[in-house]
């Protein structure tokens, strides 16, 4: 995928571009900063996110169909980068789409731990529970026409298994865990739009507060309890564990504010197993992309070294387990 | 000293090599160093730790016999997913769970749940 010049954005945009600088990415997709200047003259900040046709892993969802969802949110009043452009296969640029770039910290160590940000940790927990049961109200026909995977908690919970036994790694802590998940599991239909990635990493918060959801590209239909338990997993606390919900709040509180903000009755066992569920699928996350070494798709140090961080994700399932909660 | 150098201090003096290469790298590779002296620092910490020792012991207390630590996870394994053993299986869960803390701090000691139990290096 050839590096797009400001003349091919400005070209896909209809307004001058005077920058496009790679912010990220590898072989198969990447994102850009871009600057460009609407006929006003008025500063338009802009990020483009493209990937290589053919690139999206199998049972995920297309980049046009998740630029879809992101506009479908912003047009519902959710905290969400609005959508400027879907590139179409014309455009030579891969699968992909133009968004605005808003002000604020996405580093949520930064603004988990900066006193700059302490105003914002405050309504945090309530922000979230906010979006996440205004998206979860969302009728599924909203979506009617995307390609947002879809199953049962049963189904999706033996594609997951299927994914960890992938690897050949017999951790005696996962197959617990997924014989705790298998005990309890009720083979709900989906009957909401989840999010799928929901976690303070993907948050971009200004220090009064939140300003966006980002990325889009695991959401699918499910059970909304599984937004709940996610946010709440220990690893996306960056070591304020004394904080489930994302570090910065309680359950309690992200509980009660989802229910007032009209997502529905929360009940706790399930958001438990979700919890559960995440951070074993978090596991299993680590699993992959160490194998992305061993593989040779991707022989790197730093994944690598990611493989090591099973032993975090087998001591929490092994704390909640014994403990109840982690 | 059972010789001069050991393999502990091979890891010591290639840490102190990516050390020195530091100031000289940018963005990825700077950032790659650094994963890689961590790297080292787990070797290090699993070879003075032992941890695969301490779990083929914990595991055998719940099998009941002494096999290698590799077949002692696959008979694991294999009794969870037949449903055979489970949660309620007498001396698992306490097993399973010294086992993590004895591998996570080889690979994180700082690991928040590792304080919070009371036993990351410093605690």
């Amino acid at each position: 995928m050839a590096m797009p010049t400001p003349g091919d954005v400005a070209a896909l945009i209809g307004a001058d571009v005077t920058r496009v600088e790679q912010l990220s990415g590898g072989a198969s997709s990447a994102t850009f900063a871009v600057d460009a200047v609407k006929a006003d003259g008025r500063l338009w900040p802009l990020i483009l996110q493209c990937a290589a046709t053919g690139s999206v892993p199998e049972g995920g969802l297309p980049r046009a169909d998740q630029a879809r969802l992101q506009q479908l949110a912003f047009a519902a009043g959710l905290p969400v980068a609005e959508v400027v452009r879907v590139l179409e296969p014309g455009d030579r640029l891969g699968e992909g789409f133009i968004m605005a770039r808003l002000p604020g910290e996405a580093l949520a160590p930064k603004w988990l731990k900066s006193p700059d940000f302490a105003p914002a940790r405050t309504v945090l927990t309530r922000q979230c529970a906010e979006v996440l049961a205004r998206l979860h109200a969302m009728p599924l026909n909203a979506a009617a026409g995307l390609a947002l995977p879809s199953g049962s908690t049963a189904q999706s919970l033996e594609r997951m298994f299927a994914n960890y036994r992938r690897f050949g790694v017999d951790s005696p802590v996962f197959d617990l865990a997924f014989a705790w998940l298998r005990e309890r599991v009720v083979d709900r239909p989906a009957g909401h739009i989840v999010h799928g990635d929901f976690r303070s990493g993907n948050l971009l918060v200004a220090p009064d507060g939140l300003v966006a959801v980002l990325d889009w590209e695991l959401a699918h239909l499910g059970d909304g309890h599984e937004d709940l338990g996610w946010l709440c997993c220990n690893s996306w606390r960056f070591g304020v564990w004394d904080k489930p919900v994302g570090g910065f709040g309680e359950r309690d509180a992200l509980y009660a504010a989802y229910e007032a903000a009209g997502g529905g009755a929360v009940d706790r066992d399930r958001a438990h197993f979700w919890e559960v569920w995440g951070t074993l699928k978090w596991g299993i996350a680590c699993l992959q992309l160490g194998d992305d070494h061993v593989s040779g798709r991707l022989r790197s140090v730093e994944r690598a070294a990611i493989g090591r961080r099973v032993s975090e994700v087998e001591l929490d399932l092994m704390h909640m387990l014994k403990f109840g909660s982690v | 000293m059972a010789e001069q150098i050991e393999a502990t201090t091979l890891i010591e003096a290639v840490q102190l090599f990516l050390a020195e290469l530091e100031p000289d790298l940018k963005g990825r590779r700077a950032f790659h160093a650094k994963v890689a002296q961590n790297a080292l620092a787990i070797v290090a910490r699993e070879l003075a730790q032992d941890p695969q020792a301490r779990e083929q012991a914990l595991l055998a207390g719940v099998t009941g016999h002494g096999a290698p630590l590799d077949r002692q996870r696959a008979e694991l394994c294999a009794q969870l997913r037949a449903g055979t053993m489970g949660q309620g299986t007498p001396g698992l869960v306490d097993a399973l769970l010294e086992v993590a803390i004895a591998k996570c701090a080889v690979d994180n000691p700082r690991y928040a749940t590792l304080k919070r139990l009371g036993r990351s290096a410093t605690a």
